[in-house]
């Protein structure tokens, strides 16, 4: 017990003086960035604004709307299409994976359709999405669906075709039926695959929807950054890619911290194999 | 088995299996062709459908012949071939300078713990920004022009070029270095006769992603900010309510995005024929 305790406040000692380690760079653009601002040779605020701007600018758009909404609203709206287009792509490509998976003749029939519209990028369906939806949300969040579908689909036939094959003799041998040897041994021990599948499909998703924002829309971070560019507000753009960065990357966070919890009882099982 | 061992009869059953095989083999393309007639046959005839009109859903022929009417006739501004030509140059002049910087940084990086100390966190900084949402600030840098995309293209190129070859440069194994050291080697022969030749596949791998993610972001670059290529035609036939034409221009995009990582899987397997065989493995 002790040497885990000893092991943690080890790794903790580590972070904290590599963390502190790679303040320094920060630092050095931080103060490079500073010095292109400022004096004589300073660089118009258009091509790059000084870095106390880019702050204000935050704080501006945290209390004013800019382009018809606050920061706050903006984000929950861009997170809400995410969100959206995320969980119907979950809702179809996880079962369709595993369709795929487990039907030879399902797979033969579909697969390859599935191949050849998998190699459209996301981004190539806006135009075709806009014309289905109109300039709305839902063309938005069916631009997100498109994004999200294929490592879905991909990773979950891949999770359930790993499968060791005697983990399904052995549950047949116990006597259990299709339907549960699929949803109490195939499905929880793909899990991990699948939530993979998930954390790709996140930032796929994300991506095409900045890109779908910056094309059509009236609200959300990518319209944020475009209204931005057409006001001639450099600042604004800045702070817009930063929180989209930001954003990315928390929700991927989250996602492993969920597959941590969601699979926290094969950890037992792999320390012992 | 061996020759000596198998009877007559094995050799019966062995070839009976074979042409069981065979006959599941031949079922399941019969399976795929009727999967890709029904598909075809099926966005035929919702197309038909009253309330679905041409401009929402053409029919697959229309968009046939939007692909034989674009390949003679120029639209917008051009024929589909120089669309094509412009769109696949751009994300190849990205991917190439994208490479030509990101190899040698990534393998610095893998080389050299202080290197990596010093530019993996402002790396880090930048990587989660998708390159989608560098566009308008690289327009108000560069403009709309040509310049811009390649930009755009480079900036989402050289992430897979960094990663891979960093990764691949660090996971070099340690006895193959040491023996170099016990032999003799200077850090320069390390590097260029052990560590680059054993990194080779991952750094194929790397230019292959790096490569499908410049013609995608290529993609979205000319929605944006362009007056020729394959995503400019299909923004732009939607204006005029070419349907048949965006259809077909994100099967040509699609096409040519499969052709490419077709051929650059050709080519790692040509470079490091090794490397598909490690790369299931570890998977």
């Amino acid at each position: 017990m002790t040497t885990i305790v000893d092991e943690r406040r080890l790794a903790l000692k580590g972070t904290l003086s590599e963390s502190m380690g790679s303040a320094v760079p920060f630092l050095v653009v931080l103060a490079f960035w500073f010095a292109m601002t400022h004096g004589p040779w300073a660089l118009e605020p258009l091509l790059l604004p000084p870095p106390e701007s880019v702050l204000a600018a935050l704080w501006r758009l945290v209390r004013e709307p800019f382009a018809g909404s606050t920061l706050a609203q903006h984000i929950l709206s861009s997170v809400n299409r995410w969100g959206t287009g995320f969980l119907v792509a979950v809702a179809f490509g996880v079962p369709f994976g595993i369709a795929v998976a487990w039907n030879h003749t399902f797979r033969s029939a579909v697969k390859p359709i599935f191949e050849v519209i998998r190699y459209i990028p996301p981004f190539a369906w806006i135009p075709i999405m806009i014309v289905w939806f109109g300039a709305s949300t839902a063309a938005q969040a069916a631009v997100v669906f498109v994004a999200c579908v294929p490592p879905l689909v991909l990773n979950t036939e891949r999770g359930i075709v790993g499968i060791d094959r005697v983990l399904y003799q052995a549950s047949r041998n116990l006597g259990a039926r299709t339907g549960a040897t699929l949803w109490r041994v195939a499905v929880p021990t793909a899990l991990p695959t699948i939530v993979t599948g998930m954390r790709i499909a996140l930032s796929n998703g994300w991506m095409a929807l900045m890109a779908a924002e910056l094309i059509v829309g009236k609200q959300g971070l990518g319209y944020l950054v475009i209204a931005g560019q057409q006001n001639g507000n450099t600042s604004v753009i800045i702070v817009g890619m930063v929180v989209i960065g930001l954003v990315g990357v928390a929700a991927d966070w989250l996602i492993r911290g969920f597959s941590h919890r969601l699979t926290a009882w094969r950890r037992g099982i792999e320390a012992h194999a | 088995m061996t020759a000596e061992t198998s009877s007559p009869a094995l050799v019966r059953h062995a070839a009976l299996l074979r042409r069981r095989d065979l006959l599941r083999r031949l079922r399941f393309s019969l399976v795929t062709v009727a999967g890709a007639l029904a598909f075809v046959l099926l966005w035929h005839l919702v197309s038909q459908i009253d309330g679905v009109s041409r401009f929402m859903l053409p029919p697959p022929i229309d968009v046939w012949n939007a692909f034989l009417r674009l390949s003679t006739r120029p639209y917008l501004g051009g024929t589909l071939w120089e669309h094509t030509r412009d769109s696949i140059s751009l994300a190849l002049i990205g991917w190439v300078l994208a490479g030509v910087i990101g190899l040698p940084l990534g393998v610095m990086v893998g080389w050299s713990e202080k290197i990596s100390r010093m530019v993996m966190p402002l790396f880090n900084l930048i990587r989660p920004i998708p390159p989608i949402a560098w566009i308008p600030i690289v327009i108000i840098w560069l403009g709309v022009g040509t310049t811009a995309r390649a930009f755009v293209v480079f900036l989402s190129a050289w992430v897979p070029f960094v990663l891979n070859s960093a990764e691949a440069v660090r996971t070099v194994d340690q006895v193959l270095v040491r023996a170099g050291r016990t032999l003799g080697a200077r850090n320069r022969q390390i590097l260029t006769r052990i560590v680059l030749p054993t990194a080779m596949p991952m750094l194929v791998t790397g230019s292959r992603i790096a490569l499908g993610n410049a013609w995608m972001t290529l993609i979205a670059a000319e929605l944006l900010a362009a007056s020729s290529g394959l995503g400019f035609i299909a923004l732009n036939a939607r204006r005029t309510f070419d349907t048949d034409v965006i259809l077909m221009a994100m099967g040509v995009i699609g096409l040519f995005g499969a052709g490419i990582s077709f051929a650059l899987r050709g080519v790692e397997r040509l470079i490091a024929p090794w490397s598909a065989a490690t790369v299931r493995k570890t998977a």
